[in-house]
């Protein structure tokens, strides 16, 4: 087993420790994915969880959901999402399971996956749809991500995420109130736990990756005669490395990126002008109240003067009412997702400087003597 | 591959030859995903020991013409073989069928593979079952497809497509005659990077690997390139060097390679790059500064409180409201610009 490198701390509670994805599991979500792109693909894991390790050995897909006729990309998109706690797909999951189990795939479902394009998967529904599996299915399941747009530039993108024990309480309770937060502590930092992902072959897999054409052929090659027959009998690329990692289109993806972060900070924006507007409010009704203390003791001191019985003092719960204090869920959730921009940003910064001093060095020689 | 077999391909009638409704004729191409591959294998890996070979369902789409298949998935059905018969769970096969139509609507059948090279009576019996009217891939040919699983030995592919052979009804039930049809092994750009990984383990003892960073994955590209490029500046040099024979065809092909690369102005290279390089590290920058705040705003938000919850739950709170609004408002103005500047670029 690899060390283990995940952005988000280890939890020490989770009852998982890694995740093991079987190489037909990985293609079976990839081809899935980038056949619905851009729509959101979703499908079912099933595995075994062996002394922490959860090992994924198969997978399948959701039926797709037919959007209305009018409904747009995003109507299905946020079907294809809501789909793994959808009711049909209990059943549809109950089915393909047994159905499984008759050919001895392991009949243990071990999670769902998503398809997403740049990072742009940590929303409510998947928060939703990961609490369902922890709480009414098995507790050791995960969810996957796959990155159709990042996985395109270089390197698959895959991560697998939980939700964290203390997460998982507060949603059952479903109080996001400053207060609550206040007890258990809970940051945006803490919703998801990422657990490392490694990639396992059967022996069989890596006896026909074997066969494949795989990297350049190291031993002296027959010369080609002419140019032509040079063209014409182009050994095929190996597997590994993919040179797409070294594609030097860096705009798109700032753009991109740019447009999210601009629509998380918007999302923000509106959520705390919410919790503005509860404060105003609640401030308001605040000293409304105090008003109206100040105005019963006023009177109750008038009466005690003129000898009659006080007036109670804590009538003022029945009159006014404070409130109800918005959920700081959405905050949390969108905090978590502009975090996760910023990390990915991070990266892509880090491999495209890269690029760009190597491609400069390369056009503009004089430029080593220079500096 | 393993030794691909290289065979003529005549185009034939398939099928009962019922003048004027010729089902399909022949040549037909067989295309095929690694992952309905890789489902084969796990497969065989899940047999149970005492079955020699298992057999499943292929599922794929089929060119207008029907003369070209691809096979994207495919599911196991179990089956008995003993000596004198063979019986295929049909219900289960149609169970499984759809149930993965209702998930891929567009997938139909293609065919069924065994996982082992031999063609028997069973095989023609199968393969009349998967190619019959109704049910079956009729009017178009039924695919079979073998995979040899045998340890030690290289991993054998062989697609074959069927014609009825036999004198008697009864004899033409379990018989056929297959023709091998060529098959090529397909991926797409997307599963490409999927397929890198997932080849990047086969070296390894313990057949796993973890995924990789973008700078990693960004490293190896380069070392590779670097390889490549010493290996060829090696052999211009032994060229040179009057040690290894000269080739008219790779110093074409050289130049030709070499005559790719870009003239420009080293001022406007200058320009693009240091222009290319502040949007990286604004965006990087202004991305950092973004989840600073947010963090900020978070922490504001449930620990003001915290300091002032003896003062009474209204005052202090709106006013770290207030602050926290203020802030999100500059910066926000700030962004704005630097992003439309960036995106007008």
């Amino acid at each position: 087993m690899a060390r283990p490198r995940t952005d988000a701390p280890p939890m020490r509670d989770s009852p998982l420790r890694a995740v093991q994805v079987e190489a037909l599991a990985v293609m079976k979500i990839i081809k899935h994915s980038s056949q619905q792109h851009p729509t959101i693909a979703t499908g079912a894991l099933v595995g075994l969880d062996v002394n922490g390790v959860l090992q994924i050995t198969n997978c399948f897909t959701f039926p797709t959901v037919n959007a209305p006729a009018d409904g747009q990309q995003d109507s299905a998109s946020s079907l294809a999402t809501a789909a793994p706690r959808a009711k049909a797909n209990t059943g549809y999951q109950n089915e393909m399971i047994r159905l499984f189990k008759e050919v001895n795939v392991d009949a243990n479902n071990a999670g769902w996956y998503m398809s997403t394009t740049m990072g742009n998967f940590i929303s409510q529904n998947t928060i939703e749809n990961q609490f369902f599996y922890q709480k009414e299915i098995n507790e050791k399941t995960v969810a996957l991500v796959h990155d159709v747009g990042r996985s395109s530039q270089g390197a698959l993108s895959l991560k697998a995420f939980r939700l964290s024990s203390t997460f998982m309480t507060a949603y059952r309770e479903g109080k996001f109130t400053v207060e609550s937060l206040q007890k258990s502590n809970l940051r945006y930092q803490d919703i998801l736990v990422e657990l490392p992902v490694t990639i396992h072959n059967s022996h069989l897999i890596t006896s026909l990756l074997h066969q494949l054409p795989a990297p350049v052929p190291t031993e002296e090659l027959s010369i080609p005669p002419t140019l032509d027959a040079l063209q014409a009998n182009a050994p095929a690329g190996p597997l590994a490395p993919n040179f797409a990692a070294l594609d030097l289109s860096i705009d798109p993806f700032l753009e991109k990126t740019s447009d999210l972060l601009l629509e998380s900070i918007e999302t923000h924006h509106t959520e705390l002008n919410n919790h503005q507007y509860y404060q105003r409010s609640l401030a308001r009704e605040q000293s409304k109240i105090t008003a109206w203390q100040a105005k019963r003791k006023a009177e109750n001191a008038a009466r005690v003067a003129a000898k009659q019985a006080p007036l109670p003092e804590d009538e003022w719960q029945r009159l006014f009412k404070l409130p109800v204090e918005p959920s700081r869920l959405e905050i949390m959730v969108n905090s978590r997702q502009i975090e996760q921009y910023a990390r990915q940003v991070d990266g892509f910064a880090a491999g495209a400087s890269a690029k760009m001093f190597a491609v400069r060095g390369n056009l503009i020689p004089e430029a080593d003597n220079r500096d | 591959m393993a030794v691909p077999d290289s065979f003529l391909h005549l185009a034939r009638p398939l099928g009962p030859a019922t003048v004027g409704s010729q089902p399909t004729t022949t040549p037909l191409k067989v295309v095929v995903q690694p992952q309905a591959l890789f489902s084969i294998l796990d497969h065989t890996l899940r047999r149970h020991p005492e079955q020699e070979r298992v057999i499943g369902t292929l599922l794929g789409v089929r060119s207008e013409d029907g003369t070209e298949v691809e096979i994207r998935n495919c599911y196991a059905v179990p089956h008995t073989e003993t000596q004198e018969q063979v019986e295929v769970d049909m219900d289960y096969q149609k169970q499984m069928q759809a149930l993965h139509l209702r998930a891929n609507p567009r997938e139909v059948l293609i065919g069924w593979y065994a996982t082992s090279s031999k063609l028997d009576t069973f095989s023609a019996l199968i393969q009349n079952f998967y190619g019959q009217q109704g049910d079956g891939t009729y009017p178009h040919p039924a695919v079979h497809l073998t995979v040899s699983t045998n340890p030690g030995e290289d991993i054998e592919i062989r697609s074959y497509i069927s014609a009825p052979i036999g004198v008697t009804p009864e004899r033409s039930e379990d018989s056929c005659l297959f023709l091998p049809v060529p098959y090529e092994l397909k991926y797409g750009e997307a599963e490409k990077s999927g397929l890198e990984l997932i080849s990047l383990a086969k070296d390894r003892e313990d057949r796993s690997q973890a995924t990789l960073t973008d700078v990693e994955s960004l490293e190896k590209s380069i070392v590779q390139v670097l390889d490549l490029l010493d290996r060829v500046s090696n052999y211009v040099n032994n060229v040179l060097d009057e040690e290894a024979t000269p080739s008219q065809a790779v110093g074409q092909y050289l130049l030709n390679a070499l005559s790719l690369a870009p003239k420009v102005d080293p001022a406007n290279i200058e320009r693009d790059f240091n222009n290319h390089i502040q949007d990286v590290l604004v965006i990087a920058y202004l991305a950092n500064t973004i989840r600073t705040q947010i963090d900020l705003s978070n922490r504001l938000a449930t620990a003001a409180l915290t300091a002032a919850a003896t003062e009474g739950i209204g005052g202090p709170g709106g006013e770290s409201g207030g602050h926290q609004k203020g802030g999100q408002d500059g910066r926000r103005g700030g962004r704005g610009r630097g992003q439309n500047r960036r995106t007008e670029e």
